[in-house]
């Protein structure tokens, strides 16, 4: 609405859309609580909360700025957020070397063969499918 | 041992400030190393588990303690719906070769893992673990509790495999002949989650938003059938 005093609208405005934001989030999360309880869906309840948000703002049109500016604020701290999980890492002490062999060979060897043959499989259907609008390689 | 001083060193508003100053002076590492090695949780993890050793924490207490940001995690899982509705007007101009992809990627990342540690011996916890390699984080510490994988386990071969991806799969990926930015970041974003995505950040907008976009769906694609697979 034009008229406002825009200098207090805007500082207000700003925190509110921020409060918004992160209602929204924790709405969503609850949400999806909720219906992974209710229907006893063996999909985790943040990841029903995503897809419900996700479909919100397919219908709302657009992203409201608050909920933009706390997302990304959230995802720029994840690691943060999960420090507590990473840090259990090396407290871990009933392993047998088999199981960090394993564990070693599965994570370094596998990323790296996983890596190239989806990057081969892209690459060729990009190609043939695809908007031919990328540089060629 | 006195009673007071684990109590107090155990209390959250001790191990909360401890987490951030983990994960700043981490930050602070990678910033001045530069190297994609010390990623910020890498860092930030041997930090905190010195303190935890120096000071004689119990890692149960610490974790315990640290329920604030666990409680975060779920509403960060429902923050991935953002970027991802950001970046559907890129996705729908390559839809096809990007499903394709993404699909034989969600099953193969986590396929060739547990194949290589079934090969080499590794038990059951490990391999339940391994199973949700191909997911960020958050969204595979809310799978580890579904398919009853110990979660730290679960969280290390995310993080690790992360590293591991970052650093090697751009140069892999461009010896390959597929350095087209959208490739490196759609593969970084399903093989190195959250790491990859970062890295891909550096690399250039588009390589990031193609990262961002494949770590969100995939993760979504995985917490739906991997509960599914293993409850069957």
């Amino acid at each position: 609405m034009p008229g406002h005093p825009k200098s207090s609208v805007r500082i207000s405005g700003r925190a509110g859309g921020w409060l918004a934001g992160a209602a929204l989030l924790v709405a969503a999360n609850l949400a999806g609580n909720w219906l992974q309880a209710s229907l006893a869906l063996p999909v985790p309840g943040s990841v029903l909360g995503m897809l419900l948000l996700l479909l919100g703002l397919l219908v709302y049109g657009s992203v409201p700025q608050g909920l933009a500016e706390v997302s990304g604020a959230l995802l720029r701290l994840l690691a943060l957020l999960f420090l507590p999980a990473a840090t259990g890492l090396f407290f871990l002490r009933d392993l047998s070397p088999a199981d960090w062999l394993g564990l070693l060979a599965a994570t370094v060897l596998g990323t790296l063969a996983s890596i190239a043959l989806c990057a081969l499989l892209l690459k060729k259907l990009l190609r043939r499918y695809g908007s031919g609008a990328g540089p060629h390689a | 041992m006195p009673d007071s001083l684990p109590a107090l060193l155990g209390h959250p508003l001790f191990i909360l400030p401890l987490n951030v100053a983990g994960f700043l002076g981490g930050l602070w590492l990678y910033r001045r190393s530069g190297t994609t090695l010390l990623h910020p949780i890498v860092g930030a993890s041997l930090l905190v588990a010195g303190s935890l050793y120096a000071l004689g924490i119990e890692y149960r207490d610490y974790q315990s303690a640290s329920g604030a940001l666990y409680a975060l995690l779920g509403p960060a899982v429902v923050a991935l719906a953002v970027p991802l509705r950001q970046n559907l007007a890129i996705i729908r101009r390559a839809a096809m070769p990007l499903t394709v992809t993404l699909c034989v990627g969600a099953v193969l990342a986590p396929l060739i893992g547990v194949g290589l540690a079934l090969l080499l011996g590794a038990s059951g916890p490990v391999l339940a673990a391994l199973s949700g390699k191909a997911v960020t984080t958050p969204i595979a510490l809310a799978i580890a509790g579904k398919v009853g994988a110990a979660e730290s386990l679960t969280v290390g071969i995310v993080v690790f495999s992360g590293v591991v991806g970052a650093v090697l799969g751009p140069s892999l990926m461009r010896r390959l002949g597929a350095g087209d930015p959208r490739i490196v970041g759609f593969v970084l974003g399903i093989n190195a989650h959250a790491i990859g995505t970062a890295r891909a950040l550096e690399i250039s907008a588009l390589c990031g938003a193609f990262a961002a976009l494949a770590m969100g769906l995939c993760g979504a694609l995985t917490a739906v059938f991997l509960p599914l697979l293993a409850g069957a």
